[in-house]
């Protein structure tokens, strides 16, 4: 399996990694829940952002190049003594070939820091590990971690549109999506027309660049999936929450409508959901596991309109639908639109010609 | 590693880069020590990249918590920018109305090459004459509002530099940085017009134009007071000094990606792109980015060493014969504290007086919002349209019984894009972002559809930037526990607003809301006016903590060494080669945004400084 590395400069890497990395503190203050005290990533701001996902262009062709991330893997040496070699074995190539970091300068002199920039397509996630002196060990800054079937654990990263599930066993994703139509003005009925018209009058090659990844699109324009992305990487402290909540919510859908499955209850008793929770006085909730729905519901909420509207790039708004919505739903009395997004944002997803993403 | 320099600098902001463009155009060696990371538009990376995104997640990114061990805030949420540092690593702490310390994002402006001229607005407004001399302005008045004792007479102070004396380097500064906006109708003078022109306004703007227009008939009592179109950092045209190119519609950079945005295109004039970039290939210069300055060590009346953090964390210092700290008043401030605390040779120096961290200012700001007849397309915008001088005047002033004013201008793009929108929805400052939204939990399915509605490409707000008064009790101290990554005592911010700032901030969103009031209905449309409402920021949740990011005073210059930290060319009293250059030399924090007199004031010291090398 051929990949492509790129000869990123130092300066990149260290503009990446410095503001995270380099630090004299011992309290655990990056720690919101998501790690024990006594991890070391607990001291690191961000650990979340390594490896680095960045846009990819080949400097040529933007528009090829968009269906490609930048992946640049950053260790550190956690001594004074350097490190003989480091290494990186990965699904994103031959597993059997570790491809060498390079160690980063500053001024000239070494830092500790050792990268390596390859090129990855996007909506694809992969396990990892470092080789260090000869030997397997997963990166020590990255808390994405995942145990293989062989029971063995190894590192994790996805790109950019990625829509595999990360987290959510189908159950959940059901229920996080009839949550987030909730939410959303999709499901109202001007909505629903406005979905219905906009794919139904895509053309085949816009289909093609801007839907490619896009097979868990559904009302909810991907917002279920930015969810599921957000909670694996950023916000990954948030996860229990929706675990324990998501879990209380099915256990209550099926209490009330015990012979229909909570992804196909009437919208009406989501509706009566949502707003128990808003008041913090659902019936049938377990307070003993989980004191304030509200405050998951402020999440989910945060979650959903975030994901709607933010860049398609973080697997919600998939080809800029929620854009698209506002773009279509204002207009002035000739028909010109009153959200013009495509304006600003870069080709193939929007048609500014000098920005290039 | 070269470790000598003619010039060291700290900080590549507002207060550095006029300094180190000067002063390297002129062949000295310069040195810029910057803590941020150097993100380039995309004409200078090789790929055609740039590392500044249109992205709503770059301008405020995923939830946080904060962490810090003892403050009263212990747990709850923030968002921060990219390039804003994380607070649980670098909190700036302030003190509430209970007395309890508080970590804030507030009072950071941004931590990469530029500084906050990455993320600002760009609005560059001229200081007026009357702002630099309120000390002369006011006294012997007996009108004064809301000033029981005497605080304002007792406190303004004059600056040590005249408008005329600062002027020519308006003029520089408006031309090396590169503006767009209009002369006519300000009522500051200009010697020169070095304006680019102004991109067509947006039509939602027409309102506060309108409503300026009316405001000015009624305060300009037989002469109107006329607006004019806000000076904003954005070139809108090539630009022959730091040769950045415009693209050939020069239309299509209204995007409302400009404020908390940095900039892909370069086209906002960042001090990287407009005063950096054209000296970056001169061999006397160098910058050394993601390297935070520790502090500083002296000898005698000379700083010999700074000393700073490399990329990997490790202790290197550099020698300059001259010293400049400019990393943002706060910063600052905190740096000449620490030093102090680790050299009691420093200590007794930069403490010859008390003064040190006393005084700190922002502004006195705030305005009024209203719901417009029509729907304008707000996304193709820049940061403001219109601006007016009608609150600034010396009869206005009097009328009022106010001791300073303040610029007045709309701005055009706020709230523009959806996610923005709902971050700021209920919530004005950063350390609130997207609490209203979460709890107004009536925002869902029709009721979302509603506030879309309602607001996208309607909102239109007026707002005001006045100077606040200065009081010895607003200061920077260091914390006596809390402590950065580094293991270093970080700011602690104390600061009240003053009676008269209150009257100050009532009085002029009086004007904002008048302003929106009467220019509201001046467009007929399919909608109603709605005015939502005006104030100041005092009236807010959190106001103790609001600064606006002006960051501004507590190391002031002036021409008595009893009564200043600085001599008026910024340098520290008791030092030979000691210099402050970011805000934190204002004794009085001017009726505008600051950027622009902080350009221009570094530019005036820039050419003192030449004459010493």
């Amino acid at each position: 399996m051929a990949i492509e590395i790129l000869q990123t400069d130092d300066q990149y890497v260290l503009n990446h990694c410095t503001k995270f990395l380099a630090r004299d503190n011992k309290d655990p203050r990056h720690n919101f829940g998501q790690l024990s005290n006594d991890d070391p990533r607990s001291r690191i701001a961000e650990n979340w952002r390594f490896p680095i996902i960045d846009s990819y262009s080949d400097g040529k062709d933007f528009v090829k190049s968009y269906s490609s991330n930048v992946v640049t893997f950053v260790y550190q040496q956690p001594g004074a003594t350097p490190p003989t070699d480091v290494a990186v074995i990965g699904t994103f190539a031959n597993l059997y070939e570790p491809i060498p970091l390079k160690p980063v300068n500053f001024v000239g002199e070494p830092t500790g820091y050792y990268a390596l920039s390859i090129v990855v397509p996007k909506a694809q996630f992969h396990t990892y590990k470092f080789i260090v002196n000869g030997q397997a060990i997963i990166d020590p800054i990255n808390p994405q971690r995942t145990q293989l079937d062989n029971g063995q654990l190894w590192s994790r990263f996805f790109t950019q549109l990625c829509t595999e599930p990360l987290n959510f066993e189908d159950w959940e994703f059901d229920i996080v999506t009839r949550l987030v139509d909730h939410i959303l003005p999709f499901r109202t009925k001007e909505g629903e027309n406005f979905l219905n018209r906009y794919y139904n009058f895509l053309g085949k090659q816009d289909k093609q660049v801007q839907y490619a990844y896009a097979y868990r699109l559904d009302e909810s324009v991907g917002a279920a999936n930015f969810i599921d992305n957000i909670l694996a990487r950023e916000e990954n402290h948030h996860l229990i929450d929706y675990k324990i909540c998501l879990g209380q919510i099915n256990q209550i859908l099926r209490k009330r409508n015990p012979y229909v499955e909570p992804k196909n209850v009437s919208k009406e008793l989501y509706i009566d959901l949502y707003n128990e929770m808003a008041t913090n006085q659902v019936n049938g909730w377990n307070y003993q596991q989980y004191q304030e729905p509200r405050f998951f519901l402020q999440l989910l909420r945060r979650h959903t309109f975030s994901g709607a509207f933010s860049h398609p790039k973080y697997g919600g708004n998939v080809g800029g639908t929620g854009w698209a919505y506002l773009s279509e739903r204002y207009r002035d009395q000739n028909g010109k639109t009153l959200f013009d997004w495509r304006r600003a944002i870069e080709a193939p997803l929007g048609l500014n010609s000098d920005y290039r993403g | 590693m070269q470790t000598e320099f003619d010039v060291v600098i700290i900080g590549s902001g507002a207060g550095g880069s006029p300094i180190a463009y000067t002063l390297a155009k002129a062949g000295k060696s310069v040195l810029i020590l910057e803590k941020g990371p150097l993100f380039r538009p995309q004409y200078q990376n090789p790929q055609g990249l740039s590392d500044f995104k249109r992205d709503e997640l770059f301008a405020d990114g995923p939830e946080k918590r904060i962490r810090i061990p003892g403050v009263a805030n212990f747990n709850e949420a923030f968002y921060s920018s990219h390039v804003e540092p994380d607070i649980n690593d670098e909190p700036h702490i302030y003190r509430d109305p209970n007395g309890q310390d508080r970590a804030t994002i507030e009072g950071y402006t941004a931590q990469v090459v530029g500084g906050g001229t990455q993320l600002y607005g760009g609005v560059s407004l001229r200081f007026t004459p009357t702002d630099l001399r309120l000390q002369s302005f006011n006294a012997g008045r007996n009108d004064l509002k809301n000033d029981p004792n005497g605080d304002v007479q007792r406190e303004a102070r004059d600056w040590p530099v005249s408008y005329d004396e600062l002027e020519p380097y308006y003029v520089k500064a408006e031309y090396l940085v590169g503006l767009n906006g209009t002369v006519d109708n300000q009522l500051k003078p200009f010697s020169k017009d070095s304006y680019q022109p102004p991109l067509e306004p947006n039509p939602i703007s027409n309102y506060a134009k309108a409503g300026m227009d009316k405001l000015g008939e009624q305060l300009g009592a037989g002469k109107p007071i006329k607006p004019y179109r806000t000076p904003l950092a954005v070139i809108t045209r090539d630009h022959e000094p730091s040769g950045r190119k415009v693209p050939k519609d020069p239309e299509t950079l209204k995007t409302s990606y400009v404020n908390r945005f940095g900039c892909p295109l370069g086209v906002k004039s960042s001090t990287w792109v407009s005063l950096l970039s054209p000296i970056a290939s001169l061999p006397n210069f160098e910058i050394r980015t993601n390297c935070v300055v520790t502090h500083l060590e002296s000898e005698g009346s000379k700083v010999s060493r700074v000393v700073y953090r490399d990329p990997s964390g490790k202790t290197r210092f550099v020698q300059g014969k001259l010293v400049i700290v400019a990393c943002s008043a706060i910063e600052s401030i905190r740096l000449l504290k620490l030093s102090a605390q680790l050299s009691s040779e420093f200590n007794k120096r930069i403490n010859q007086n008390d003064l040190l961290g006393k005084y700190f200012l922002t502004h006195c700001f705030g305005g009024a919002s209203a719901l417009m007849p029509t729907r304008s397309d707000k996304t193709l915008a820049l940061d403001a349209d219109w601006a007016t001088d009608a609150c600034a005047t010396d009869d206005f002033l009097k009328s009022r019984g106010l001791w300073a004013g303040g610029a007045v201008y709309n701005n055009t793009s706020d709230q523009a894009l959806p996610i923005s929108l709902g971050r700021t929805h209920g919530s004005r400052d950063l350390d609130t972002l997207w609490k209203g939204f979460i709890e107004d939990t009536s925002l869902a399915a029709q009721g979302l559809t509603d506030f879309l509605d309602n607001n996208i490409g309607r909102g239109l707000s007026v707002s005001f930037m006045a100077n606040q008064v200065p009081l010895k009790t607003n200061r920077i101290e260091l914390h006596p526990t809390i402590q950065d990554k580094w293991g270093r005592p970080v700011a602690h911010i104390i600061k009240q607003w003053h009676s008269h700032d209150r009257y100050l901030m009532d009085t002029l969103a009086e004007m904002c809301g008048q302003i929106l009031k009467l220019g509201g209905n001046t467009i007929p449309g399919e909608f109603k006016f709605e005015f939502q409402g005006q104030g100041g920021v005092y009236l807010a949740e959190n106001a103790l903590a609001r600064i606006a990011n002006h960051i501004l005073g507590g190391a002031r210059f002036g021409n008595d060494r009893n009564d200043s930290v600085l001599d008026r060319n910024c340098k520290a009293w008791d030092f030979d080669n000691l210099y402050v250059t970011d805000g934190s030399f204002m004794p009085t924090s001017g009726g505008a945004n600051p950027t622009l007199t902080i350009q221009a004031n570094s530019f005036r010291v820039a050419d003192e400084l030449l004459k010493r090398l």
